[in-house]
């Protein structure tokens, strides 16, 4: 097995050129030589409509991977209720837009995480949660479990901690908020564009491959 | 038998009015259901205009995915439903604006219309293949089966004491005061029909078909986008349009908008604060459920009406 | 517990035991004698409820422990039947005929140790590692570390902190050792 990585920039670092729907708005202030602060044309303000739609609904997939989905309940019961939000969970991938990797993935989990996930309606994006997504956490020794998430699937916000507090979960949906109405938020872009790169890692991690190219 | 006074266009105008205002209204008493269910569980709650956030955004999302053309028709089956529902039945009574398309024997058709949308649903959802939608539908029409009986039953009790198969002759024979209501007229045939609204309405002690937070989420499991926004508007103007018919056939109509808005309001939240304290019921048991006091209260009101 | 570990010894023949707490007992025993003393404690001793099924592995020896865990839901006391097993092309009698849920045991016996169980279904068919070509994880010579470095790659710049050496450096130098 090829243990080099080809490093493509991730998605949090700054998506490839050109892939942004549009310009990232919100700040209201250029610092350019001849840009001028003007009106967002008819494109541009649509699509802000739009994302402030979809920042103020988000459908969480309610799949829980790992010890993390433990926090997920004081989130939607009476203590953080998550609803005031407008997050909602949703039994299935057809009608959400969040996916929450809650801590630790194995690799039988893996398959079915990215099968959730390209199942799911674009646009959409992904919550991890725990510093096991982030570099393996405690569990980076384990023979079944992966260490890094934004290899096979693109992340938007990470949460971290072990466990992160319900709190803190909060504290990272409303950062996914801000991300989306500023169209900041597009890791689903990024999987699409750099489809072949998340492919091949994900083929070298799951042995048994048995999955189609891409799950409509 | 309702005075068509209006033309066709001014009328055309009238039902797209009509039609819309009660989708709107749809959706924010959805919203009110949403707060006053975290209010009662000790929540914050989402904003009154939730359920609009929520349609507009399944509105902007993709999809690309194929399941045949049943399964593209099944929410158009259900709003087209929905619509018709709602089309033929008085809203104001006495006023031609809102009057909608009433006509001799409509209430037969209204039935029909009732189960119509379901039927397609039935159909759409079976087609997108998924196991838990088809769980769902069995559930689901055998809990229809179940709860038609006593709203039957209550129907044809009004019918008879009235004569008339006609909604609007029905609204016109409760005029004159609270005490002409057949609420009071024919208490056995309103219990009747008011248990089969629990079940109709598919909320707490019936929402095995829904299961709104479990694994099967219902015949909607394999929907989204698009066709989730035409659902949800679909159960919008559903659940306005079941409310106009109780109020048109046990609360006397209405004479002007506000009354049809508070009546409205006051039959749905019937269900839900039954919902709010009632835990689940099984499908069975909800089939036992509706196929004994409900029956047997639709019966008593009919037998009521032949004797007396 | 002393009856019943008398009885055992009478008609299995000799046995090691130790009686850990008042309800709770440890009984070894030869493996080929192993299912049959587990047949007549389900059929006419009560206890019917197999609570667990483990394996250990004695890797300095040269054994697998496998550890029945029975259940008398009538006295509440505990049975634990161990019995060791060779290392090499390691094979245990199969409790599913007795116990159905004892079949996902053996499955993931199986696929974690190498212990196979012949007769018992779902041998070799995966439970949790889907794909898997190396020995299997929970034997005692099975690399983690070296797996992991292999297969799965990491984050660069995470820093690992071996917890002797860091409470030594912490506490002093023996500041690990004290019992």
């Amino acid at each position: 097995m090829d243990d080099k990585i080809v490093k493509p920039e991730p998605p949090l670092g700054g998506p490839p050129q050109g892939s942004r729907p549009h310009a990232p708005v919100g700040d209201g202030c250029f610092l350019g030589e001849e840009m001028k602060p003007q009106a967002p044309s008819y494109k541009e303000a649509l699509a802000r409509i739009k994302n402030w739609f979809r920042a103020n609904s988000l459908w969480v997939m309610a799949y829980g991977t790992g010890c993390g989905a433990i926090e997920l309940r004081p989130l939607a019961t009476a203590r953080f209720d998550m609803e005031r939000l407008g997050i909602a969970m949703r039994p299935t991938p057809r009608q959400s837009n969040v996916l929450i990797v809650s801590g630790y993935l194995a690799v039988k989990s893996l398959k079915r995480v990215i099968r959730s996930y390209e199942q799911m309606p674009s646009p959409k994006w992904i919550v991890a949660l725990g510093s096991c997504t982030i570099n393996g956490g405690m569990y980076w020794d384990s023979y079944n479990t992966i260490n890094r998430l934004d290899l096979y699937l693109p992340v938007d916000v990470y949460i971290n901690g072990c466990m992160p507090r319900p709190e803190a979960l909060v504290a990272g949906f409303q950062e996914l908020m801000r991300r989306i109405k500023k169209g900041e938020a597009d890791g689903w872009r990024h999987y699409m564009e750099n489809l072949d790169w998340y492919k091949e890692n994900q083929k070298k991690i799951i042995t048994d491959w048995d999955l189609p190219e891409y799950n409509w | 038998m309702s005075p068509s006074e209006l033309s066709l266009l001014p009328k055309l105008f009238w039902v797209v009015v009509s039609v819309v205002g009660a989708i709107a209204y749809g959706l924010v008493i959805g919203g009110i259901i949403r707060k006053v269910m975290a209010r009662i569980q000790g929540r914050i709650g989402p904003p009154v205009y939730q359920p609009y956030l929520d349609l507009f955004k399944v509105i902007f999302q993709r999809t690309a995915t194929w399941h045949g053309y049943m399964f593209y028709l099944g929410p158009v089956f259900r709003a087209a439903g929905a619509i018709g529902l709602f089309l033929l039945i008085p809203v104001v009574f006495g006023d031609p604006r809102f009057d909608n398309f009433s006509f001799n024997g409509d209430l037969l058709m209204v039935m029909y219309f009732m189960f119509f949308g379901c039927l397609g649903m039935a159909l759409g959802a079976a087609e997108g293949g998924h196991p838990h939608s088809v769980v769902a539908i069995t559930r689901g029409l055998s809990q229809m089966t179940a709860y038609e009986l006593p709203f039957s039953l209550a129907v044809v009790a009004i019918a008879a004491q009235t004569g008339s198969f006609s909604v609007h002759q029905i609204v016109a024979a409760q005029q004159g005061g609270v005490g002409h209501w057949f609420l009071f007229t024919n208490p056995l045939a309103a219990v009747a029909a008011f248990l089969a609204f629990l079940g109709m309405n598919m909320y707490s002690p019936f929402d095995i078909v829904l299961a709104p937070q479990e694994i099967p989420i219902g015949p909607p499991t394999e929907y989204n986008s698009a066709f989730m926004s035409a659902m949800m508007s679909g159960r919008a103007i559903f659940g306005v349009a079941k409310c106009v018919l109780y109020m048109d056939l046990f609360l006397g109509g209405a004479t002007t908008i506000l009354a049809a808005i508070v009546k409205v309001f006051f039959i749905y939240f019937w269900s839900i604060f039954v919902g709010a304290v009632f835990p689940r019921f099984r499908t069975e048991q909800a089939v036992r459920f509706f196929l004994g006091w409900p029956t047997a209260a639709g019966v008593a009101a009919v037998l009521a009406v032949m004797l007396f | 517990m002393k009856e019943i570990l008398k009885e055992i010894e009478e008609r299995f023949g000799p046995i090691w035991e130790r009686v850990q707490r008042p309800k709770l007992a440890q009984v070894g025993i030869e493996p080929a004698k192993a299912v049959p003393l587990l047949t007549w404690l389900k059929e006419h001793r009560g206890y019917v409820t197999l609570v667990h099924l483990s394996a250990v592995d004695w890797i300095e020896q040269g054994e697998f422990q496998l550890t029945w865990l029975l259940g008398n839901p009538e006295t509440e006391e505990r049975l634990m039947i161990c019995s060791r097993i060779d290392r090499e092309n390691p094979a245990a009698e199969t409790v599913s005929g007795l116990w159905p849920q004892a079949v996902t045991y053996e499955q993931e016996i199986n696929e974690m140790f190498g212990v196979s169980f012949p007769g018992s279904p779902r041998q070799g068919v995966p439970f949790i590692l889907e794909g898997w070509k190396d020995i299997p994880p929970m034997r005692r010579d099975f690399d983690t570390v070296a797996f992991v470095e292999k297969h799965i790659p990491g984050r660069e710049g995470r820093k690992h902190i071996d917890t002797r050496t860091y409470i030594g450096e912490k506490f002093g130098e023996k500041g690990y050792l004290h019992d």
